[in-house]
């Protein structure tokens, strides 16, 4: 029983059914906002009747050539509406959007070693482990980067898997080898302040209840 | 760009870069370090100026920063010549927005723009500033500019999000949309339009000036493919459709979406919306609070004739027929509630049928009665029926879990549904106390038993029946006789109330010290802006967005304990016809806690005037100017606590001198006493209130006397209501650390405030004749102090017993407390027993290793253990300020002796 749709700045201030789980990282409202201004397209909510909060994706499209690939930063899905495929329902959105309107190559996820459910369900959905990131998550758990190819990627080369795990400097020096983020902050800053502003314009937008 | 050619902002970017690492990682003092040596090779660079006052401003030194700033400014207004690039001034913007300086950056921007008309990165830039201050017309204009520079479509959709932005706040007129319109009408024949985002402002942009069949028009022509996903482009069509009032083609529509995704319970409500042609989901279009939405949407139904409204009806219910037919999919429950939603509007109507819902009910439970979120499912429909019928209901539920289903876990999640339903119609309030500690025992049993289930399931997976244990919490609330201590749970996360707390929780850490105090008053400007603020209050439109319904109903609110009972019953749903009463109240909490400052400030003035015989204190306000301001302050205190000010004083005199019950005042007590610290403050300069006769004081002034006995008499209720402290809830510690911190320190600072005027330091005023009048008055203020030594004395002895207590004596007292009641009565002590013979008696085989494991690792002493803990870490805390009070009491009891 589920209306997928766009998430609003609003369900920030009650979605928190959702993220009360110690495996649900809680960011601060400006993480929220730059997904919601940069990747409206990425980041979705499921109603159920009375309109609660049942889950939410939220996500991302980058990189360049062919590592231009969507990105899951979080999917989680509030106790009471567990094992009823609402996961595996926004993940497939997502991965609709990166194939077809984004053309992407592949999508991507982050997962802790230790979070052997979630390896299992992204299994079950197609995607397998592309390499392990040593010290991941602050420093102490391992994380795992898991693939699925798209359409575009006829070949499946984004998806075999890397022989030996590598480290988040390593992680962050491909990054730069892409050339696809350059990590010094005054850039950030300046890409920063523009999605800033689309993030504000949304919040007013919504203030007056105007479904863009 | 600069940096492309190796140079940021004029200067070589290898210099620059070690700057940011170090601002990236937070050394700032190394940043300083590096940003100064860069200053000294390029002097007369604003990139460099703007660094170091960015640095600076995260140091914490917003003065130096500011004028840092401001020469980086001078100097790019000065030098024609110096690169004026993106990167220093968007540097300096940030740098001046966290000063607070908005409009700097902004001119610093329209000044670059000034100068290179066709740079389209400081345009952006300039627009970005336009945004931060609001300024919705600026933004269109220069969106507009950037737009006829080089004709790209997101600039157009810049200059029309900005006008649409006028528009929704009311500075601008329809034509100001079509003006919009007409921009885009343009670009789209020239260019054609290539984002989806693009569309979808296009359509916003139409629809807000109702032009519907236009938006149709363009949705349906080959600009519509934009919208890849068709199940988006169909609900907007749907949408402006219902809009338009065409309800036969939207409700053909959204008939489309269902048979593409089935489970769209919004949609369905759309569909049926349309069907029945009911335009209240369309026409007020704003939800009444996107935060906590209406559970159900209110229906116009009435104007449907009788026949058409029973055909269109079973056209839905026949599509739904069909949906559940067409999909094999077991986990969509959509077109089953719709029966149930197909009946409540039926009810509606006013041809509604209980045993049809009824049976609509039971069969969705035995459909979908195991899973977790059936009882949030049907709690719409159930609250539909009577009373008389919910009980039926539950009934029938109970009946049909005698033969439960052949499958374990389906079982267990019926029974546990079973029982969320009891509790969503309030059932158990009925109950007695020993029925439902029995209910709570079968829960527990319940888990017990069921555990083996979970043998097979992933260490991280919830497991079957966890909820049990949670709605085990929630029955024995009520009954349970401990719960952890938690002080300050309820943290209002509303950003007023936090403003006037930060100023307040100030002003209570430095209320030992007068002269700090005063200093923190000053910065405050004396309280002023916050009388305007309490002023303001009544106006202002204020949002509350906690999340009320994620929270246990038993979460303490500021009005209400349920842990402490008496019981009342589960009342599942009180919030939701409390929540006016709790926004007025809080709107009432921070109007009188705006007061505070101003008035703390005018006692301590009024208490050293009085003694200086009113000379000009701080050169500003004067002796009776002090007293008819605070005068008027109470006047409205008193307002706020309900009272005349005439009135309020004789409740506090009442109270004081026993003729009146202590709990004539206990609501808000704080407050009260405040009110008595303040009046007190108020007589020394005014002496309205005479001194009560024939009550053995006469030789005290009666205000003193009023404050002391309050304070002493509430002080040590409190102490008394939680003794042995550790081991009762002691829910009143709140309310004692409240009264030693916020009353008790405002009377000290005004005890300090007359002593230190009635010190002889003026040497000037060693008038021979102004001690002799005031020498009852030094008796007075002697006298109070001695007993307010005596209150807090009490106190800290108190919290020391407590603290020094050995702590098996303490977890002894807890457990015996549970043992004990186990025995005899029931209580939460049965449930315990039930726990603790289940741990003991675990069978490994059967429930697997891991778990077994973890129940074998449930220690009740562990959990008592840290209660305690955490009480004596309060107490230690609490005993702390009570120290540092005394010995600003004794201090001032030196001084006095000395006069």
């Amino acid at each position: 029983m589920t209306t997928i749709r766009r998430f609003c700045c609003n369900d920030l201030l009650r979605f928190a059914s959702v993220n009360l789980d110690h495996l649900t990282e809680t960011f601060n409202m400006s993480f929220y906002m730059t997904y919601l201004a940069r990747w409206p397209d990425y980041f979705h909510v499921a109603e159920g009747p009375g309109s609660r909060v049942m889950g939410y994706i939220m996500g991302k499209v980058e990189g360049q050539g062919e590592s231009w690939h969507g990105h899951v930063t979080a999917v989680s899905v509030a106790p009471e509406y567990r094992r009823q495929q609402l996961a595996k329902k926004l993940m497939n959105l997502l991965e609709e959007i990166s194939d077809k309107i984004d053309k992407a190559y592949f999508v991507d996820l982050f997962v802790r070693a230790s979070n052997t459910p979630a390896i299992k369900m992204y299994e079950k959905l197609g995607y397998v482990i592309y390499r392990r990131v040593l010290r991941y998550y602050s420093g102490e758990e391992d994380g795992l980067d898991m693939r699925k190819a798209l359409s575009r990627d006829v070949e499946k080369k984004s998806i075999i898997p890397l022989k030996r795990p590598i480290t988040p400097d390593e992680l962050e020096c491909m990054v730069d080898r892409f050339g696809w983020c350059n990590h010094s902050s005054y850039q950030l800053v300046t890409s920063c302040v523009f999605y800033l502003f689309l993030s504000l314009l949304i919040l007013v937008l919504l203030r007056y209840n105007i479904s863009l | 760009m600069a940096s492309k050619f190796g140079l940021a902002g004029g200067i070589p970017e290898r210099r620059v870069r070690p700057v940011w690492d170090a601002i990236d990682s937070r050394q700032f003092k190394n940043a300083l370090k590096l940003s100064t040596a860069l200053l000294a090779k390029f002097p007369n660079s604003p990139y460099a100026l703007a660094l170091k006052a960015l640095i600076l401003e995260r140091m914490g030194k917003p003065d130096e920063a500011l004028s840092v700033c401001l020469s980086a400014k001078e100097l790019l207004y000065k030098n024609d010549s110096i690169l004026m690039d993106d990167l220093t001034l968007s540097t300096l913007q940030i740098a001046f927005q966290r000063l607070d300086h908005l409009d700097l950056a902004t001119s610093c921007y329209e000044y670059a723009c000034g100068k290179f008309p066709t740079n389209l990165e400081l345009m952006m830039g300039l627009f970005n500033c336009y945004v931060r201050e609001y300024s919705f017309v600026k933004q269109q204009q220069t969106a507009i500019k950037m737009y006829k520079l080089v004709g790209e479509e997101r600039f157009l959709l810049w200059a029309v999000c900005s006008i649409q932005l006028q528009v929704f706040c009311g500075n601008g007129g329809e034509k100001l949309l079509l003006l919009a319109e007409g921009l885009l009408k343009k670009h789209v024949a020239s260019h054609s339009l290539h984002e989806p985002e693009a569309l979808i402002v296009y359509l916003s942009v139409l629809e807000q000036q109702a032009k519907y069949g236009d938006a149709l028009e363009i949705l349906s022509g080959k600009l519509g493919s934009l919208l890849m996903i068709e199940v988006d482009r169909l609900r907007i069509q749907g949408r402006l459709l219902a809009r338009a009032g065409d309800y036969t083609a939207a409700a053909s529509i959204f008939q489309k979406i269902l048979e593409l995704s089935p489970d769209d319970w919004e949609c369905f409500l759309h569909y049926l919306g349309c069907l029945l042609e009911d335009d209240s989901s369309w026409v007020n279009g704003v939800l009444n609070d996107p935060i906590a939405p209406p559970k159900f949407l209110d229906c116009k139904l009435s104007h449907l004739p009788d026949e058409m409204f029973d055909s269109r009806i079973s056209d839905a219910s026949a599509f739904m027929q069909k949906l559940q037919a067409d999909t094999s999919d077991n986990t969509i429950r959509c077109p089953y509630l719709a029966n149930l939603e197909v009946e409540r509007r039926k009810h509606l109507y006013g041809k509604g049928d209980d045993d049809k819902l009824m049976e609509a009910l039971m069969q969705y439970f035995f459909r979908f009665g195991h899973l977790a979120c059936f009882t949030t499912d049907v709690e719409v429909f159930v609250e539909i029926l009577t009373p008389d019928k919910k009980t039926e209901f539950l009934e029938k539920l109970m009946k049909s879990s005698e033969s439960p289903s052949p499958v374990p876990a389906k079982a267990l999640g019926q029974s546990i549904t079973l029982l969320k339903v009891q509790q969503l119609i309030s059932k158990m309030y009925k109950l007695s106390e020993s029925e439902l500690e029995g209910s709570a025992c079968q829960m527990v049993e319940t888990y017990c038993k069921n555990l083996p289930l979970s043998k097979d399931l992933d260490p991280q997976e919830s497991m079957y029946g966890e909820e049990l244990l949670s709605m085990v919490c929630n029955v024995l609330v009520q009954v349970i006789e401990f719960v952890q201590f938690k002080e300050r749970l309820q943290h209002s996360n509303q950003y007023l109330m936090a403003r006037v707390e930060a100023p307040i929780l100030q002003l209570k850490q430095n209320a030992d010290n007068i002269e700090e105090e005063e200093c923190v008053l000053e910065s405050l400007k004396y309280g002023i802006h916050f009388i305007e603020l309490s002023n303001e209050i009544g106006s202002k439109s204020l949002t509350f967005n906690e999340d009320l319904p994620s929270r246990p109903w038993w979460t303490p609110t500021s009005e209400k304990n349920y842990l402490l009972g008496p019981f009342e019953g589960i009342s599942y749903y009180p919030r939701e016809d409390m929540t006016k009463d709790r926004e007025a109240n809080i709107r009432r909490v921070i109007e009188r806690k705006s007061l505070l400052p101003r008035m703390v400030y005018l006692s301590i003035q009024s208490a050293s005037a009085l003694l200086k015989e009113n000379i000009k204190v701080n050169g500003s306000v004067s002796g009776p100017k002090i007293s008819s301001d605070l005068k008027f302050l109470l006047e409205r205190y008193a307002k706020l606590l309900g009272f005349s000010f005439s009135n309020a004083i004789e409740v506090v005199v009442g109270v004081s001198g026993g003729q009146k019950p202590s709990s004539t005042i206990a609501s808000d007590l704080i407050d009260w006493l405040n009110f008595a610290v303040f009046l007190n403050a108020w007589n020394l300069s005014s002496h309205e209130i005479a001194q009560p006769d024939g009550n053995g004081h006469g030789h005290r002034p009666g205000a003193w006397h009023i404050v002391d006995s309050l304070l002493e008499m509430y002080v040590l209720e409190k102490v008394r209501s939680m003794d042995p402290q550790i081991c009762s809830p002691c829910v009143d510690l709140p309310i004692l650390v409240q009264l030693v911190t916020e009353p008790l320190a405002w009377h000290v600072l005004v005890l300090q405030s007359s002593v230190r005027s009635s010190l002889p330091s003026g040497k000037k005023k060693k008038k021979g004749g102004s001690d002799q009048p005031n020498t009852p008055l030094s008796h007075a203020i002697r006298d109070s102090i001695q007993s307010v030594c005596g209150t807090v004395e009490h106190v800290t002895k108190w919290l020391r017993e407590q603290i020094n207590r050995p702590e098996d004596e303490n977890l002894e007292t807890i457990l015996s407390f549970l043992h004990k009641k186990g025995q005899n009565e029931g209580g939460p002590g049965q449930v315990f027993k039930i726990l603790e013979t289940s741990v003991s008696s675990i069978n490994e085989t059967q429930l697997g290793e891991r778990i077994s494991q973890a129940v074998k690792a449930w220690s009740p002493v562990d959990v008592a253990r840290k209660i305690v803990t955490g009480k004596c870490t309060v107490a230690s805390k609490f005993l702390k300020i009570c120290e540092s009070k005394l010995k600003s009491l004794h201090a001032m009891k030196q001084q006095i002796a000395q006069v």
